[in-house]
């Protein structure tokens, strides 16, 4: 007798929940009323263009999170289940976003990176009824907040605070600087950075002059004339907002023509692609900035060691930051589950899980690490000068400097260059 | 002031010698076979993948760091060998075929080849490491200049040379210009147009992927680097006339320095500048300056 397509499904089916209830079984203290089957949570990462590598590292950081999860069990005994999403151009992540909750239905959705995305993301969130966690992205329309106050959109720290962190440095690491070049990606962050980095730097040293600003596309490999311009602008000090290879390559071009050799330089964000900083090329003494986790950071947690040491024998590379933005965000929303159902005692709605987060902390990769009641991430940032005192074949930094998000992000509901002018110096 | 200007002049041919060679490539293509092939920029980035994982290989395996060259154009010819089968597996059959059928595969082509190439090097830049640093320096009119930009712009204008050469004094380069001039006439004479076709296809590639294996130590490969360099380069074919080999060198060079220069004087004006000349060029020349004239 042939099988009918519906008959073997049954079998199939049977035996699929056959696998899960093993498990289930096996759990014999179940905590009281949480379902057997597995949470499902969407995960939005870039795989193509220049922030692949980024998507990458973020997805990288939740599938060690997810493994780490079930191995101890999963989150009150429910086992994680990812279900992985591309994040493209800003109208197809929406579409898979609505996928994800309607027909994969995850009970949240972790992930998104670039803030042309997550700006069009966030209403999607608020209209979605679900928890949407954002490892990088923000809803800022250049420098301002669109969505000051979200009820289900929990987003990435602002976009500027590592060039106000270099600003802060600046004055601190490299006296005397009276004229300042700058060059960033010709998009928003890019803008935002130099923008901010001038308005802080003001206000330490008042008649600092900015001489030369360069915008090439996101993308360019040739830097050489704008390093041409560069070295005509006899600027003291180069500050460069680049995040993606575009920071190494200007890094080697710099170094081909002895820019700084006579330049001091500010890399705010180059620590994303921090191995790719070869000694050969990269000069000591620059301000690199690690956004919000070092991997080599000698007071780090023994859970960053483990990871750090884990990541470069599965992939060969040392992890850049957005691991640990993807970490958090997906252990936030685990305490976020834990902490409602020890207040409810059943497996949390969305809205309980939403109300847990606001104002939670947890142990990320790279220490404690909270979501302000505004729903937007608050860590530390490190940044420190270029040293090739170590055993890599790539720059580290030393002094490390850690600061945190507390004085270097504008308070809720505040104008970003009100609240800097505003600063008592 | 000389110093500066050096510089900014220097950073301009550096820019327009690997524009030269992909624009060449493009140019070649164009003017045989008739068909404007947006691929040309995805061998380019394939040169450059191929002439990083040539130089590891080489100097991996004890190779003298000094000779990294060497690898390097190798691995940018043999890459270039991708044309054969290009042409023969898919481009022969829309010869016939309208030209917006033509622009369709050969940007399937770009779209294909960029995944290929993330599928075999992976998401993150690859590059030759500090490798573009061995050559030293030079100094020139007080200014500091990598000899690698200079042994990459005497490079291109060799290979502008060769083929200057190869078209006007081989019997191979009477064939391609009579097949430019009159397909049907040259067939009926007995060239076999097959053969001919097949060698100037991989001839275009070869020069674009040997343009991504020069540049790639003074810089860093990155999937999307062909896409960039597509845009200029038609910009250069405009300005210098589609199909002429004179013309890619000298709208190499008009856009090459026009930048460089652009970003030294006034940023902003960066491209809005190339744009300006494309389009002054489009009302005064619109066959481009070396373009062939109106039948």
């Amino acid at each position: 007798m042939a099988t009918t397509r519906r008959e073997f499904l049954k079998v199939a089916g049977g035996a699929a929940v056959g696998i899960a209830a093993g498990p289930a079984v096996a759990r014999a203290q179940a905590p009281k009323g949480v379902p057997a089957d597995p949470v499902k949570i969407g995960i939005l990462a870039i795989r193509a263009g220049i922030a692949a590598p980024v998507g990458a590292a973020g997805l990288r950081g939740t599938e060690w999170w997810a493994d780490r999860v079930n191995r101890a069990g999963g989150i009150l005994g429910r086992k994680v289940e990812l279900v992985v999403e591309e994040e493209s151009t800003p109208k197809d992540t929406v579409e898979r976003y609505r996928k994800l909750i309607l027909q994969d239905k995850v009970e949240a959705v972790i992930g998104g990176i670039s803030t042309g995305v997550t700006l069009a993301l966030g209403p999607v969130a608020e209209e979605m009824d679900t928890p949407w966690l954002s490892w990088d992205g923000t809803t800022q329309k250049g420098v301002e907040e669109t969505m000051p106050k979200p009820k289900w959109a929990f987003k990435s720290v602002d976009n500027e605070v590592e060039a106000i962190v270099a600003g802060l440095l600046t004055p601190k690491y490299f006296k005397g600087i009276k004229t300042v070049a700058g060059i960033g990606n010709d998009y928003s962050y890019g803008h935002d950075c130099w923008e901010t980095y001038q308005a802080v730097l003001k206000r330490y040293i008042p008649d600092v002059k900015f001489v030369l600003e360069l915008f090439p596309k996101l993308g360019v490999t040739d830097f050489t004339s704008h390093i041409a311009a560069i070295q005509q602008s006899k600027a003291d000090l180069l500050m460069c907002s680049f995040w993606s290879g575009d920071a190494t390559i200007i890094m080697k071009q710099a170094a081909a023509v002895g820019l700084f050799k006579t330049m001091k330089g500010v890399f705010t964000t180059a620590g994303g692609v921090h191995d790719s900083l070869k000694k050969e090329f990269t000069p000591e003494g620059l301000l690199l900035g690690y956004n919000t986790m070092y991997f080599d950071d000698p007071r780090g947690s023994a859970l960053l060691k483990q990871f750090v040491r884990e990541y470069k024998a599965k992939y060969n590379e040392y992890p850049p930051y957005e691991c640990d933005h993807a970490y958090f965000c997906a252990e936030s929303y685990k305490a976020a589950l834990e902490k409602a159902y020890a207040a409810g005692g059943k497996w949390p709605s969305k809205a309980e899980v939403v109300k847990a987060l606001e104002g939670i902390e947890v142990d990320s990769l790279s220490g404690r690490r909270s979501w302000r009641e505004d729903h937007i991430q608050m860590c530390n940032f490190y940044q420190g000068l270029t040293t090739h005192k170590n055993s890599y074949d790539f720059v580290t930094i030393n002094p490390i400097e850690v600061v945190s998000t507390k004085t270097a992000m504008k308070p809720a509901g505040s104008k970003l260059l009100e609240w800097i002018n505003g600063w008592k110096i | 002031m000389t110093a500066n200007l050096v510089n900014v002049l220097l950073g301009g041919v550096f820019h327009a010698a690997i524009l030269f060679l992909v624009a060449a490539g493009l140019q070649v293509v164009f003017g045989v076979q008739r068909i404007f092939n947006l691929a040309c920029g995805s061998f380019y980035a394939l040169g450059a993948y191929t002439g990083v994982s040539a130089v590891g290989f080489f100097t991996s395996h004890g190779g003298p760091p000094a000779l990294f060259i060497v690898p390097l154009v190798l691995g940018g010819l043999a890459v270039g060998l991708v044309g054969i089968v290009v042409e023969r597996g898919l481009l022969r059959f829309v010869y016939d075929r309208d030209e917006t059928f033509q622009l369709l595969l050969t940007f399937a082509l770009v779209l294909m080849l960029e995944d290929l190439i993330r599928m075999t090097w992976g998401t993150a830049p690859v590059s030759t490491g500090g490798l573009y640093l061995s050559y030293g320096q030079a100094r020139i009119l007080g200014a500091t200049v990598p000899v690698y930009n200079l042994i990459v712009i005497a490079a291109s204008l060799a290979i502008a040379l060769g083929i200057g050469w190869l078209l006007t004094r081989t019997a191979f380069g009477r064939i391609i210009r009579a097949s430019a001039d009159n397909r049907d006439m040259a067939e009926a004479l007995g060239v076999d147009m097959r053969r001919v076709y097949v060698r100037v296809f991989t001839l275009g590639t070869m020069l674009g992927t040997l343009g991504g294996a020069l540049v790639i130590p003074a810089t860093a490969a990155m999937s999307e680097m062909g896409i960039e360099l597509i845009v200029e380069a038609f910009a250069v074919v405009v300005i210098g006339g589609l199909g002429s080999m004179r013309g890619a060198f000298v709208g190499a060079l008009v856009v090459g320095v026009l930048r460089s220069v652009a970003i030294s004087v006034y940023p902003e004006l960066e491209m809005l500048l190339i744009y300006l000349i494309v389009i002054a060029v489009l009302l005064w020349r619109p066959r481009g300056l070396f373009g062939a004239a109106a039948a």
